[in-house]
């Protein structure tokens, strides 16, 4: 039997609150992660996947438990080279280069050989000679992907690693994500996007309030998570500039009331997809898109102009 | 694992990954390069003590001690350039920390204690800017005394800069934000005036001034001229009490820097 990627048993941590309250943010979790999986950390902010991912890397000591990364303790698999990480709160500096970044990152895993392949894998050959501070924040989120690819890991843990991009930027992200993992590296990435969770990862583990709820291929736990969604479309003469029309809502939400319909959620979901539609992921078909619900006239400006 | 490291030139034996190890000059570099690029930085490092060495006394030949008063200035300048210079480097290593780039070092093999040799070498190079430069400019220009001024003065002023290193990284500690680098070198220019570098003081503010922080250093630099004298007959100062002044501030600051540490590691 091969040693797992990660092997996590009761992994607890604890901080001291004001006012002397202990905060339990991760409760005793138990998690094994074999090698060449890609595995999703599902929850709400707050349900404890940062911390986790900060023991998993040796940032933080548990409070109780153990954790293994390829069966040794985490620090020395940092030292090794063999897991990185895209980290939530990790930083960069706003005045150096892009890659002025990678190389100073290099230098100190002591692998100068291996920006050039890694400006490349993320995609950032334009971006090169540019400063940081003058990069999107998706662009600097690519920056910090490839920040953790410098020391060729087996495995990589994202902490919300598609944070500040835009849909076109995290559709590329995953892209590159996709092919990286090709490769038979073990991905774990922590997010609070279902949709991320559901289009990338073969196996979620479900977290909330620092304990997991759910582990499992990630259908089965979609399911589990929030059921199906129902969407509805309004009758045109209720809509206006401002969107739904009060009233109108307060009586749809009286007449589902009594199906035992608790939320009624409005949002204009349509218009990610649409916008990507527009913007355009690259390798998108570009033959008859029959399958568009909507008309340009029904798009907003933004939309609109960008197709100008 | 599918992929094979390519053979790498630089480590034939083994693999690359088992072989590696932190590069620390070539982070040095990048790091030192960045920080002479910050124009705003280099300008409060380098200009504004340059010209205030114009300001203040370049060329004037009036006997000073062992030398003139051109060269009492010019190391009162330098050391302004100097602490400044640390104070700044040191203080944005605190910031970066906060900003979370000490997060992204964590996540290599460097072991924290040379990340700090790192920065408090590129803190002292970069000390080293303004010191070598307002020298020049007071060779070129008239500052004269013997060579025991020269070297003594510069390795004070140099080594002395130190100190400013740590109060750097306290204040940055403490008052955290972008700004407190800022902060922290813009009360230098106040310490400056009370620590008697940049115009002779007598009298009442020149009591209060011996106590506060680059007064005792200072001192010390423009010792191996003055012997202690000081300019405009205000007196004179005995070796001992600036080294308590240096040695009561040390300790100050580098309580300050524990205290301020200790105090954001609780807030994780």
């Amino acid at each position: 039997m091969t040693t797992p990627a990660l092997e996590a048993i009761g992994l607890t941590k604890r901080f001291r609150g004001p006012g002397g309250h202990s905060l339990t943010a991760v409760d005793g979790i138990d998690l094994t992660i074999g090698s060449g999986e890609i595995v999703a950390f599902l929850g709400p902010n707050g349900a404890g996947k940062t911390t986790t991912v900060d023991m998993l890397l040796g940032l933080t000591s548990p409070s109780g438990g153990t954790v293994r990364v390829y069966g040794e303790a985490p620090r020395r698999a940092v030292v090794d080279g063999r897991v990185s990480a895209v980290m939530q709160t990790g930083g960069l500096l706003p005045d150096f280069t892009v890659r002025e970044t990678i190389r100073a990152i290099a230098a100190l895993h002591g692998r100068p050989d291996r920006v050039d392949t890694v400006v490349e894998r993320a995609g950032l050959g334009k971006l090169a000679d540019r400063l940081v501070q003058a990069c999107s924040g998706g662009e600097q989120q690519r920056l910090k992907f490839a920040l953790a690819l410098v020391p060729d890991p087996d495995l990589v843990i994202l902490d919300e690693p598609t944070t500040g991009m835009d849909v076109g930027a995290r559709q590329e992200f995953w892209d590159t994500m996709r092919a990286h993992a090709a490769d038979g590296r073990t991905v774990v990435f922590a997010t609070h996007y279902l949709a991320e969770a559901d289009a990338f990862a073969d196996r979620t583990v479900l977290m909330s309030h620092g304990r997991i709820r759910a582990d499992g291929p990630t259908a089965e736990v979609r399911a589990a998570y929030g059921g199906q969604t129902m969407t509805i479309r309004p009758p045109a003469d209720v809509v206006g500039v401002d969107g739904i029309d009060r009233a109108w809502l307060d009586d749809v939400r009286r007449a589902v009331a009594p199906l035992g319909v608790t939320d009624l959620e409005v949002s204009s979901a349509s218009l990610e997809a649409a916008f990507l539609a527009l913007t355009g992921a690259p390798e998108t078909d570009p033959g008859p898109s029959g399958a568009a619900t909507y008309t340009p006239t029904d798009l907003p400006t933004v939309a609109q102009e960008a197709l100008q | 694992m599918s992929t094979v490291t390519i053979t790498d030139t630089e480590h034939p034996v083994g693999t690359g990954r088992r072989t590696a190890r932190p590069v620390a000059l070539t982070y040095a570099g990048l790091d030192l390069k960045r920080q002479l690029r910050d124009r705003v930085g280099m300008f409060f490092i380098v200009a504004l003590p340059a010209f205030l060495f114009f300001v203040f006394g370049m060329g004037d030949d009036e006997a000073y001690g062992s030398a003139n008063v051109a060269m009492y200035v010019m190391v009162s300048m330098a050391a302004y350039g100097a602490v400044t210079a640390t104070t700044t480097v040191a203080g944005s290593a605190a910031t970066e920390q906060t900003m979370g780039w000490g997060r992204q070092i964590a996540l290599t093999p460097l072991p924290s204690l040379t990340f700090v040799a790192i920065k408090t070498a590129v803190a002292m190079l970069v000390a080293a800017v303004p010191i070598a430069l307002i020298y020049a400019i007071g060779a070129a220009t008239g500052s004269s005394g013997n060579t025991v001024d020269w070297l003594a003065s510069a390795a004070i002023v140099w080594f002395g800069s130190a100190l400013f290193a740590v109060y750097g990284l306290a204040m940055c500690l403490i008052l955290k934000g972008e700004n407190a680098s800022g902060i922290a070198s813009g009360l230098i220019v106040i310490m400056s005036f009370l620590g008697n570098v940049f115009t002779p003081m007598d009298g009442i503010i020149l009591e209060f001034g011996r106590f506060t922080p680059l007064y005792g250093y200072a001192g010390l630099a423009r010792y191996p001229i003055s012997e202690g004298y000081l300019p405009i007959d205000a007196g004179h100062d005995p070796v001992w009490l600036l080294l308590a002044n240096v040695g009561s501030w040390t300790v100050i600051f580098a309580a300050l820097a524990v205290w301020g540490l200790r105090r954001r590691r609780e807030r994780v």
